[in-house]
């Protein structure tokens, strides 16, 4: 392990990190709201410790695929530390352990709280809890490849470590290049989502702060009944089909632009993801009617936005969706289980991981009826590699132990058996609020400090994807 | 640019290594996942997996909109095809690696046929770099510049050789048509100016035309005898190549070559070569054949170890010029310990030829690049440019152009006459211009010079 040029790269993601809090600080001014003095002092905090760490002279600029994952893993978990800073300067949330949980849940896009009254914290506070959805989206990484123009030819292992999905396939040569197309694309669509509230009626903090929630698919909200507090249609639909556009993979949107309809459109997951979407919101609207009065619009209204917040896994809600019936319940919990598409800034097991899956088991199905049958596994007309197959399968196990034990530490506090899944999945799938205590309505202030902490390590497991954060515990990563 | 390169072997390896480090964006081709995997781990580049002549792959690597292809796989017939195939795509320019001598001979009509800018054949321009280092047996590297006319020559200062000890501007005055363009001393290459002194082992590079070069050889006592007679070793396509070259130079060449079967084809296929059927590796067979007395040795198998070894028994004998081909590229710095002087690296050179005319496709407002040429471990390169009508540096006299530091302007060629300039020359249009730098200090010519002072 190269831990000299580990320092150096993290401390450029915290500096890159550092900066970025000038933006809480000019809206802090702006509202005169009265945090101005938390922030700058973390802000200086975070620009200090980068700083530091950037001195630190790598002797070889050797980047391996293990430096990949241990650089991106500290980097998460530092700038999740030192982000959490103002909430715990300003003194509104006194213990670290919660900084550090509603940080991580900021930056991993999960959008889980402990906060019991959201609208009791002042609008610079609210307004970088909500950033950090929009800067872990895409990636701190890839933002800080983006910015910093040399970070080195084998940069592609960052931007793996980081990216979800399968495998990451670049569009074009230059690693640096694919992060500015990826963070332009990003901006696009966040400035077009921002008009399109503006239009609506909203404010341009309200704009700005829900736009950040929805385009990293976090759920932060600065009102403590999320989207529906705004009780509009209008606000309900674009909410929800921008959720939907920011769980699909962004190199669909870079082969729109280039006119490359072929690969754009003949790209099977980004099919999936719609079919699945549309399907489950059609019902759920069919299963919740009765308690609309019998409109399917309206229900379609709350299912398709509640389906496509819950997929994208972003967490926003318009209804209390766990006082709806049974198999609308168990449809959503499957979305939490499934999650966006790869490439996106979504979580979960990713629509592409799922359809590898169930095409491997039909590989074995078939194997069994003709034992001596060659077949491959094809996606768009490729054969998938059998190497990323199996990665496929490991990376499923290792979710669902995850999963699993995280729920046994969980359980030590007691509460129902619905609470304790689904906080884990929500966490690890990065939604947010799942099913009973923690449902749309409730929040994870309960909990003891233990299982803050290990949510919080299931959310950055759940982003990162579960191998960069198992490897830090891995002894053979760190021998000489 | 963009630029796709077909077959990531070691070519294309080392092309992509290097191009990408130019600020050229590359996508690599390559049917063989681990090959791939190599290069995206280590590379900034982008992989695709899939057949270089299938349309489908080409677009998906970017074909349409890509500067220059590359087809550098093992078969000849796949990169003809790549290259027409991106050629029709609308690839802007192409280079393809054919090496067998059958399609040599027509080759002509296959390069217009299938629209090929242009074709490196790496055993043949291995032979040719050979050929030239046997015509001044005591030269380490010899370059051409300006269709022929001006030669570059490497070579290694002895004790007592009447160049030592003297500042260069007083060399000037007593060989004025010669220009010494670098010196590497101690593993590190220098540009020399009127004040620097030769010292006994330096390696320098003399520059001058034909004539004169040799003229300045034979009067510092180094052998200019031509050579009577060779021994190669291996009877590939470079030996081949070698044999027809070198067959009017009136040489007395065996070649011993293990294969019987080669060994007849060979016989039949060159006239005035001695071909011997033995292990040429076998020093009984070697000294069977007078190794000693030997004007030059060249080893030319397929296995770099038995090229070494055979290669230092050969210099052990008191063989002049022993010239070895290595395969293995970090093995190129180990030759200069051993005290092999002339190591050719078929992959080296086919990568260093595409890699100057990439470099040179890059062309620039008021100069065309004509040749670019790594010298000294490649810490040092020559440049030829053509300079252009409208270029702010022309008729100037060069000691008022403000020449950067580390650049030194060569030779200039006016109307076929090879100039080696002094402060009061001018540069004037359509003049052949070779420059010698730190290597990637220059792009284009007017990069030499300091054009906001001149413009005042």
């Amino acid at each position: 392990m190269n831990k000299r040029l580990l320092c150096h790269l993290v401390g450029n993601v915290v500096r890159v990190c550092g900066a970025l809090m000038i933006l809480p600080i000019i809206v802090s001014l702006i509202k005169r709201s009265g945090d101005t003095l938390p922030l700058l002092l973390s802000m200086l905090i975070a620009l200090a410790v980068g700083t530091a760490l950037a001195l630190v002279q790598p002797r070889r600029d050797t980047l391996r695929a293990r430096e990949g994952f241990a650089i991106v893993a500290f980097s998460w978990i530092i700038v999740s530390f030192l982000g959490g800073l103002p909430f715990f300067f300003s003194g509104h949330i006194p213990s670290l352990v919660d900084c550090f949980f509603e940080t991580v849940s900021g930056f991993t896009t999960t959008g889980a709280t402990i906060l019991t009254d959201v609208e009791a914290l002042p609008k610079g506070l609210l307004f970088w809890r909500s950033f950090t959805h929009w800067a872990g989206g895409m990636g701190v990484l890839v933002l800080s490849l983006a910015l910093i123009p040399k970070m080195g030819a084998r940069s592609i292992h960052l931007m793996r470590a980081e990216s979800p999905g399968p495998s990451t396939d670049k569009l074009v040569p230059r690693v640096a290049n694919n992060a500015k197309i990826l963070y332009e694309i990003y901006v696009a669509l966040s400035l077009f989502m921002v008009a399109a509230l503006l239009f609506c009626g909203l404010d341009w903090y309200d704009s700005l702060t829900h736009m950040f929630g929805a385009a990293g698919t976090g759920g932060f909200g600065t009102y403590g009944d999320s989207i529906a507090h705004f009780n509009s249609a209008a606000v309900d639909i674009v909410v929800g089909i921008f959720m939907a556009l920011f769980g699909v993979n962004f190199s669909i949107y870079y082969y729109l632009i280039h006119r490359n309809w072929r690969a754009a459109f003949g790209n099977s997951e980004l099919r999936w993801y719609w079919i699945i979407l549309l399907g489950v919101s059609a019902v759920v609207a069919v299963n919740i009617m009765p308690l609309y009065n019998g409109s399917f619009f309206t229900a379609l209204r709350y299912s398709f936005f509640q389906a496509s917040s819950i997929m994208t896994t972003t967490g926003y809600a318009t209804a209390d969706f766990d006082l709806w019936p049974q198999l609308s319940r168990v449809l959503l919990v499957m979305l939490m289980f499934i999650g966006a598409s790869a490439g996106s800034t979504g979580g979960g097991i990713k629509v592409i991981r799922l359809q590898l899956l169930v095409k491997s088991m039909v590989r074995d199905i078939r194997r069994t009826v003709h034992p001596k049958s060659v077949n491959t596994v094809k996606l768009d007309g490729h054969t998938v590699d059998e190497g990323i197959l199996s990665g496929v399968q490991g990376f499923f196990f290792a979710y669902i132990l995850i999963l699993l034990s995280a729920m046994v530490i969980v359980s030590l506090d007691g509460f129902s058996f619905e609470t304790n899944f689904t906080a884990v999945l929500a966490t690890l799938s990065n939604i947010g609020p799942g099913l009973g205590m923690v449902g749309p309505t409730g929040n994870f202030s309960a909990f003891s400090d233990l299982s803050k902490i290990v949510l919080s390590l299931c959310m950055l497991i759940g982003r990162l994807e579960v191998f960069p954060i198992l490897m830090l515990f891995s002894p053979s990563a760190w021998k000489k | 640019m963009n630029i796709i390169i077909v077959g990531n072997g070691k070519v294309g390896y080392t092309l992509a290594q290097y191009l990408s480090k130019d600020g050229h964006d590359i996508t690599i081709l390559d049917r063989n996942q681990q090959a791939l995997n190599r290069a995206s781990e280590t590379l900034d580049v982008m992989c695709v997996r899939g057949n270089g002549a299938n349309v489908k792959t080409l677009i998906e690597a970017g074909a349409e909109q890509t500067d220059v292809i590359i087809a550098v796989t093992g078969n000849d017939e796949l990169n003809m095809v790549c290259c027409l195939a991106a050629k029709q795509l609308g690839a802007k320019y192409s280079i393809a690696r054919i090496r067998d001598p059958e399609y040599t001979e027509s080759l002509t009509l296959l390069q217009k046929k299938l629209d090929i800018d242009q074709v490196i054949n790496p055993e043949r321009t291995t032979a040719q770099e050979i050929s030239r280092l046997l015509r001044f047996p005591f030269a380490i590297n010899i370059e051409s510049f300006a269709h022929g006319r001006v030669e570059m020559v490497e070579f290694r200062t002895e004790d007592r050789d009447a160049v030592l000890n003297t500042p260069l501007s007083r060399l000037h005055s007593r060989y004025p048509r010669i220009q010494f363009t670098a010196v590497q001393r101690n593993g590190s290459a220098f540009i020399p100016d009127g004040a620097s002194v030769l010292l006994p082992g330096d390696r320098v590079y003399a520059t001058g035309d034909r004539e004169s070069v040799t003229q300045f050889f034979k009067h510092l006592g180094k052998d200019t005898q031509r050579l009577k007679s060779a021994l190669l070793i291996g009877g590939g396509h470079i030996s081949y190549y070698l044999a027809k070259i070198i067959a009017g130079m009136g040489v007395y060449l065996r070649l011993i070559e293990i294969d019987e079967k080669k060994c007849l084809r060979l016989a039949d296929q060159l006239d005035g070569v001695m071909v011997i059927n033995a292990d040429g590796t076998d020093q009984e067979v070697l000294d069977s054949e007078n190794v000693g007395d030997c004007g030059a040795l060249i080893c030319l198998t397929n296995r770099d170890e038995e090229n070494l070894i055979t290669g230092l028994y050969g210099a052990r004998h008191g063989v002049k010029k022993v010239i070895v081909k290595v395969n293995r590229m970090n093995a190129m710095d180990v030759m200069d310990d051993l005290g092999i002087d002339s190591a050719v690296s078929p992959k080296l050179t086919t990568a260093n030829a595409i890699l100057r005319s990439v470099r040179a496709l890059n062309n620039s407002r008021n100069s065309v690049v004509e040749k670019v040429y790594g010298m000294l471990g490649g810490q040092v390169e020559a440049y030829e440019f053509t300079a252009l009508e409208g270029a702010p540096y022309l008729n100037i006299p060069l000691n008022q152009l403000n020449i950067r530091k580390g650049i030194l302007v060569s030779v200039l060629v006016r109307e076929r006459k090879c100039i080696i300039p002094f402060g009061s020359d001018r540069i004037e249009a359509g003049d052949t211009v070779i420059l010698t730098a730190k290597a990637g200090t220059v792009v284009n010519l007017e990069d030499a010079f300091d054009i906001t002072e001149i413009r005042r």
